[in-house]
């Protein structure tokens, strides 16, 4: 302990020494002579000399460490007016990098599209604005190299022996004639649910049995084949459905229009709204119900007729206030 | 039986064969270095998007378009998907018209694979309802607006299958007959036209579906990996697309390791060929970034840089332009020849 307490004494002075030195040598003899009330002359005598070799350590330590760092050349030989030149180039350098940025910056618009692909939302290629490629020939370009005897090709990095195919024209005859042989087959043209019964004109062979819990195939169909032929190759104008639906809905509207329990409610323009919702609905119900009822071949005569069904007495009831 | 050991002369066995200095690697004209051929022109026509891209050579289209092609395999797993994808866009990325019909009915996948499953609202199934026009039910992919893709039917639906085919004919008609009927050959404008190509990405197996499928095309494109559950159903599929009529059919041999061919543990793409006997369309490598480009819904062939299979895929398509087959086949990778290759490294 008495030990530590020196150390810590002598360290206390070593840090105190350099910055005052008046004040320094007074605290010190105070504090030795607080020291020496309770230690011996020994112990006095060794602590100085320690005192005096820590001192002359530090300051030899001092002295090489300031002369061991060279001074930089530009520091020694500080010279303004020689160096203007070099100066004003790197603050015009600077100048014009920030303009740059700056009018950059002002080119475009902020919040542009372009914003959001520098940010990362967007991929350029994805939205057909990045340039445009140059389409190398997939069998000569920098990723595949074939070597001058056709014996090796070079594919992204990775050279591969090459071996000629040797299918002839007759093998693939006589593989196809053995196929032939094998598989004897005619597509199916009549799908049938199972429990059906087949029609007495059709090969056994061409009909393909659907069961009623196919996953994706069913035999039943609520459109008719002529119906579906219009709708596929119809190039523009309203849907055939939409706008057999939206006629029938029009048809009903006058309809009720006509009758005198309606004529002489007055349609207020923002509850027409309401009135849609179930109109729709009923004009599909009713749409439905026709399709259960009716084969498509009768449906597709009737055409959007087939929704004029007399309305339920609740829908009349809704519809007349 | 199959039998894994069968060896033509020129498959892995043959380790010293060389190709005679008269075989072309294709059928087609030797490259044409093109870039040095363009004459410079003193009045240059208004360019079109179509004329922005430069090219150093393009495929010739051969056939009567549109092309009606679908890609089958019968066992399930092979790549049939992803190669109707990747083959799609790399049709549209050499400038042909492509609609890409996805006749999965029960599980279709080719709109995750080219990212639009957010954009499928109407199929097939609504415009024979008419609840859609055609073009409505129309895809385009706004990467290469000249690739559509045509979805069949939504996952939880039923197709009306007793017109199911016919309404894939009809569906090709009406395609057919869009615009001004001519067709683009690669080079028309970007609006709506009759397509070059109709690649129909079939279901597997030999169900419904598939008859559905196979009904309007008038080519095949088999798909198939070297393993003998693979080779069988294919072979059984040929059969049945020989009996329908469709006598082009073109194999892919997907997921080929050429490492696993050295070491005689894999069927080689040759082996294929003499069991199935039928013409190479491509063979793609085993890839890792196939299942990357699948999760990102970004489709192989639009890789920058381009990978391996994709490389092998864009021939694939270009081989399809032309109608043409392999004719070399990469069976083995060669040991890199570094400095210490001399000391046996």
């Amino acid at each position: 302990m008495a030990l530590a307490s020196i150390w810590t004494v002598e360290f206390r002075l070593l840090s105190v020494h350099p910055c005052s030195p008046s004040s320094s040598t007074r605290t010190r003899k105070i504090h030795r002579f607080r020291i020496t009330n309770g230690i011996p002359k020994e112990v006095l005598t060794r602590t100085q000399e320690f005192q005096q070799h820590c001192t002359t350590s530090v300051s030899k330590f001092h002295h090489q460490l300031v002369t061991s760092i060279p001074m930089p050349q530009f520091l020694v030989n500080l010279n303004v007016g020689s160096n203007l030149p070099i100066w004003v180039c790197v603050a015009v350098v600077v100048l014009f990098a920030s303009l740059r940025t700056i009018f950059s910056r002002k080119k475009q618009p902020p919040g542009s599209v372009a914003d959001l692909v520098r940010r990362g939302q967007l991929r350029s290629d994805r939205r057909g604005i990045s340039r445009d490629p140059k389409f190398e020939d997939p069998f000569d370009n920098p990723l595949v190299k074939v070597s001058k005897n056709k014996s090796s090709v070079e594919m992204c990095g990775k050279v591969y022996r090459l071996a000629p195919v040797t299918l002839t024209q007759e093998e693939q005859t006589v593989h196809q004639r053995r196929r032939s042989r094998a598989y004897q087959w005619k597509r199916p043209t009549v799908f049938l649910k199972e429990g059906d019964s087949v029609p007495p004109d059709v090969d056994p062979d061409t009909i393909r049995w659907i069961p009623a819990n196919h996953p994706f195939a069913t035999t039943s169909t609520d459109i008719g084949e002529d119906f579906a032929h219009k709708n596929v190759s119809q190039k523009s104008g309203v849907p055939f459905r939409v706008q057999a639906e939206h006629e029938a809905l029009q048809k009903k509207l006058e309809a009720l229009q006509n009758e005198e329990e309606l004529n002489k409610v007055v349609i207020n323009p923002t509850n027409a709204k309401e009135l849609a919702r179930p109109f729709n609905s009923h004009a599909e119900k009713s749409s439905l119900n026709n399709q259960l009822k009716d084969p498509p071949s009768s449906k597709l005569d009737n055409g959007p007729n087939h929704f004029e069904i007399a309305p339920s007495t609740g829908e009349d009831q809704n519809l007349k206030l | 039986m199959l039998s894994l050991h069968h060896h033509l002369p020129g498959t892995t066995t043959n380790a010293n064969l060389q190709f005679p200095p008269t075989t072309h690697l294709r059928h087609s004209t030797p490259f044409p270095k093109t870039l040095t051929l363009i004459p410079p022109k003193p009045h240059l026509p208004p360019l079109t998007p179509k004329a922005l891209l430069q090219w150093n050579r393009k495929p010739q289209l051969s056939g009567e378009t549109p092309r009606v092609v679908v890609v089958t395999s019968g066992k399930g797993g092979v790549g049939k998907t992803t190669t109707t994808a990747n083959i799609g866009l790399s049709l549209a990325r050499l400038g042909f018209s492509v609609v890409a019909i996805d006749a999965d009915v029960g599980l279709r996948n080719l709109d995750l694979l080219l990212g639009l499953e957010n954009r499928v609202n109407y199929t097939v199934v609504e415009v024979l309802n008419g609840e859609c026009r055609l073009d409505q039910a129309l895809v385009r992919d706004k990467r290469w607006s000249n690739f559509e893709l045509l979805c069949i039917s939504k996952p939880r639906s039923k197709l009306p299958i007793g017109f199911g085919g016919k309404a894939l004919t009809w569906l090709v008609e009406a395609l057919k007959a869009r615009g001004d009927g001519t067709s683009g050959n690669g080079n028309g404008s970007t609006g709506s036209r009759s397509p070059d190509f109709i690649l129909i990405d079939c279901p597997a197996g030999i169900d419904a579906g598939f008859i559905t499928a196979i009904t309007p095309a008038n080519e095949a494109v088999l798909i198939t990996t070297p393993d003998i559950t693979a080779l069988r159903d294919a072979d059984r599929v040929t059969g049945l697309l020989e009996c329908d009529g469709i006598r082009d059919i073109k194999m892919i041999v997907n997921r080929v390791r050429t490492d696993m061919i050295k070491g005689e543990d894999m069927m080689s793409v040759l082996d294929v060929q003499e069991m199935l006997g039928l013409p190479l369309l491509g063979a793609i490598p085993e890839d890792s970034e196939v299942i990357r480009s699948t999760n990102r819904g970004y489709p192989l062939v639009l890789n920058k840089p381009p990978t391996l299979a994709g490389l092998a895929f864009e021939q694939a398509a270009w081989r399809l332009v032309e109608q043409d087959s392999m004719q070399a086949v990469m069976v083995e990778e060669e040991p890199k020849r570094g400095f210490f290759s001399f000391f046996g490294g």
